[in-house]
């Protein structure tokens, strides 16, 4: 028995490595790789880790992102673990695939190593790419740091796998600022990420020959509208089904997803609150954002200024619960997109939307903003947020004018 | 805000994909001995353009602080910081500037440097020779040598040669408050168990035998760098649309000279006007002078040899490495100057900068 079986190791990885590490952890059938900057990185390692041994799997590399995602569609049908990923405009050339996978029910994880769509050209973040499939019953969640990336890809595989959901999963993540990032991962012992992870069972929908069913045949009129209200719910199970796989990684592991040696994780999968409790002014975001936000959010609060932070972490399930529970003491929420909707009402981010709609019934609703920022990999600063945040107190007692803040944006004030 | 001022930056800068592993292993070794003296630390590679293209100059960051890990990554989620420590330079071609970045023009190499800073550069020139390529700073700063080649391998294929013990040693001596001594060794001891005793040596030569000295303000070369006006979103053209560089014209935002490690030499005496190279070059780098020869625009080209391959004269254009040549100085003046001059100096050049051709997979060569 080797250390790595029975004891936790710490390793320096990279948001990408790190789910690659949690492939391995998660002892996946089938890879299909095909480069793109900035998920690269983790074919890179997955790669590394079959040729040193320490992963048996197959590893086929797809001629192109479409191929990619068929791949590893069939093989999750036919009851393999999958891991896939790709970033920006590889996701979108994939989407007939990606599209189908989800409705196929196959629960293949995949890493966004979220990239701004062309063109321009650009390697930086944008999270325009992953919210292309928000609509179509893929489960989607971001994370922020190198820990939270492993622990999600082995949650992603208990939840998507889970008889009650089989949906596919995808692990956002920061491109450049995770993906190019090297933390400090604790690495489970592989003997309890056994005990968590139970083996993929797709039970009566596992194509092979001693079970004969045929997946996706053409239905027209008279089936469609039963198959997506059916993924209605399997999607609103997936909510449930959450929960109880936190609470489960908690209790195999020891601690709560995304914690580590010096981050203590807020206990609650869906969102990570942060000082809201008396806050005037919240602001939400996905992915790395969440850091700056809080180093700012600390400072100002050592001035006296009441701001909290509210990240959304899985934005499909959408947590409307959970930013009911955490904004509605709230007098201004800002929510920051590292996104955009164009033409969209208020001409504002995704996020903002989903949020301001999640308020809709309060009775006492705080003022919703929308910034959109760090766009094509721009930087989202300390002295970003702290604007934000201002803007934000601005607006707290005097009727809304403005709806929507490019931030830092060369041409408008900033 | 105090906490930020106690992060200090250690910034790698090397040439992509040859050094890629170097520059990441380097900092990886970084963040286990910060954080074996209980400091936080981590590391990041700077996303910029194509560190996966061959030469292109890249870097690599290294955070460390006194402080909680996640307010450091707070600090230290950026493009890259504000201002650096240390500057490892992993090829001392790099001192000509760096342009890892489109659009922001070519960028001296200790750019980012805080006063009283430490640049450590691998190279096998004298002292006074990096001096020469060295851009002055307004204050006191140090620059130390490590006498050692530089180590240039593939993507994955990471050349283990005790080019990053030599670093880390000399890390330790010029800036002990980054890691120390036993830290180095310690880590090594446990991480590095293979050739254990090469690993240590090569510590101690790069502690023992470095080079160091205080460079005063003002000492060094003049580079002139002033960060670009970018148009506003009223300015820009629409449709992702901008104007085309004039005909005979240069985009002086974007060089990418600084990405070679060799360069062509032309010997003009040889040259019989066949204009291939002109034809040839992806880069446009071959300017026509009124003669008809060649002259090239060292700033623009990349090295990638295609003129040194389509040229049908033997030996009239000859690939040399990059260490050989001090500026981007253009060759055509120097020959009509004084050609018997010129012709010794290319000799010189050739016979010392034998090409040198690094495998990379999948290329074919």
């Amino acid at each position: 028995m080797t250390e790595e079986n029975v004891l936790e190791q710490e390793k320096l990885l990279n948001g990408t490595q790190a789910v690659a590490y949690a492939a391995m952890y998660a002892d996946v059938d089938v890879t299909a790789a095909y480069p793109i900057r900035p998920y690269t990185e983790v074919m890179d390692t997955i790669s590394k880790l079959i040729a040193d041994g320490q992963l048996d799997a197959e590893f086929i590399v797809a001629e192109g992102e479409h191929g990619q995602f068929e791949i590893v569609k069939h093989a999750s049908l036919t009851g393999a673990r999958t891991l896939v990923g790709t970033s920006g405009v590889g996701w979108l050339y994939a989407m007939e695939a990606i599209v189908v996978t989800a409705t196929d029910r196959a629960p293949v994880v995949a890493v966004i190593g979220n990239r701004a769509l062309d063109d321009p050209g650009a390697y930086g973040v944008e999270h325009n790419d992953a919210l292309m499939v928000r609509d179509v019953g893929w489960l989607l969640v971001w994370v922020d740091t190198a820990q939270e990336a492993f622990d999600t890809a082995l949650l992603a595989y208990r939840i998507g796998e889970d008889q009650r959901v089989l949906m596919p999963v995808g692990v956002s993540m920061d491109g450049g600022f995770l993906t190019h990032s090297e933390q400090i991962v604790r690495l489970p012992p592989k003997e309890l990420v056994k005990k968590f992870l139970p083996v993929y069972n797709r039970g009566k929908y596992l194509v092979h020959p001693d079970n004969p069913i045929t997946v996706a045949p053409q239905v027209n009129e008279d089936w469609v509208t039963e198959i997506r209200r059916q993924h209605d719910e399997g999607m609103e199970r997936a909510r449930t089904v959450i929960s109880e796989a936190y609470e489960s990684f908690k209790k195999v592991f020891g601690r709560y997803p995304g914690t580590t040696r010096d981050i203590t994780m807020f206990e609650n999968p869906f969102v990570e609150p942060y000082m809201v409790d008396d806050a005037e002014v919240v602001v939400v975001g996905m992915g790395t954002v969440s850091k700056p936000v809080k180093v700012a959010i600390k400072k100002l609060r050592e001035q006296g200024i009441k701001a909290g932070m509210l990240r959304i972490r899985w934005f499909r399930p959408f947590p409307t619960q959970e930013v009911v529970k955490y904004l509605s003491g709230a007098r201004v929420v800002c929510v920051i997109d590292r996104d955009y909707s164009l033409g969209s009402p208020y001409r504002g981010g995704v996020v903002y939307h989903e949020v301001r709609s999640s308020l809709y019934d309060l009775d006492a609703r705080p003022k919703v903003l929308s910034f959109i920022g760090g766009l094509g990999g721009r930087e989202i600063t300390i002295q970003d947020v702290e604007k934000v945040i201002k803007i934000g107190l601005e607006q707290r007692d005097t009727p809304l004018t403005r709806h929507t803040h490019w931030i830092n944006v060369r041409g408008d004030p900033w | 805000m105090s906490n930020e001022e106690n992060v200090k930056y250690v910034e790698i800068t090397y040439r992509g994909i040859f050094q890629k592993r170097l520059a990441k292993y380097i900092a990886e070794g970084l963040v286990y001995m910060a954080r074996g003296t209980n400091r936080s630390a981590v590391s990041f590679g700077r996303y910029g353009d194509s560190p996966e293209r061959n030469g292109v100059p890249a870097k690599y960051y290294v955070a460390i602080g006194e402080i909680n890990e996640e307010e450091l990554i707070g600090y230290s989620t950026r493009v890259e910081p504000e201002t650096v420590d240390v500057v490892v330079v992993l090829d001392d071609t790099l001192l000509k500037g760096v342009e890892s970045w489109a659009w922001q023009g070519v960028q001296p190499i200790n750019l980012k440097m805080k006063p009283g800073g430490a640049m450590i550069v691998t190279s096998k020139r004298s002292m006074e020779e990096l001096v020469k390529m060295t851009p002055s700073k307004p204050f006191k700063w140090t620059l130390a040598k490590i006498d050692w080649e530089k180590s240039f391998s593939g993507l994955w294929a990471f050349k283990d040669d005790t080019t990053m013990e030599r670093v880390w040693g000399a890390i330790a001596r010029i800036r002990p408050d980054i890691v120390d001594l036993e830290h180095v060794t310690s880590y090594i001891r446990e991480h590095k168990k293979d050739r254990l005793n090469e690993r240590l040596k090569a510590v101690e030569e790069a502690y023992e035998g470095l080079v160091s000295k205080t460079m005063n303000p003002g000492e060094g070369i003049e580079f002139e760098y002033v960060p670009p006006r970018l148009l506003t979103w009223q300015e820009m053209l629409e449709g992702t649309v901008i104007h085309a560089v004039p005909r005979g014209g240069r985009n002086e935002q974007f060089k990418r000279g600084t990405t070679k490690f060799e360069r062509p030499t032309v010997d003009f005496d040889t040259c019989i006007k066949c204009k291939l190279c002109w034809v040839y070059c992806p880069d446009e780098c071959f300017e026509e002078t009124q003669d008809g020869y060649y002259d090239i625009a060292y700033d623009y080209c990349v090295g990638c040899g295609i003129c040194a391959e389509v040229c049908p004269v033997k030996n009239c254009i000859v690939m040399v490495d990059e260490k050989q040549f001090n500026n981007y100085e253009r060759p055509y003046k120097m020959w009509r100057t004084d050609k018997a001059q010129y012709k010794e100096w290319l000799r010189t050049v050739r016979s010392n900068g034998e090409r040198e051709r690094v495998m990379v997979p999948g290329l074919g060569r």
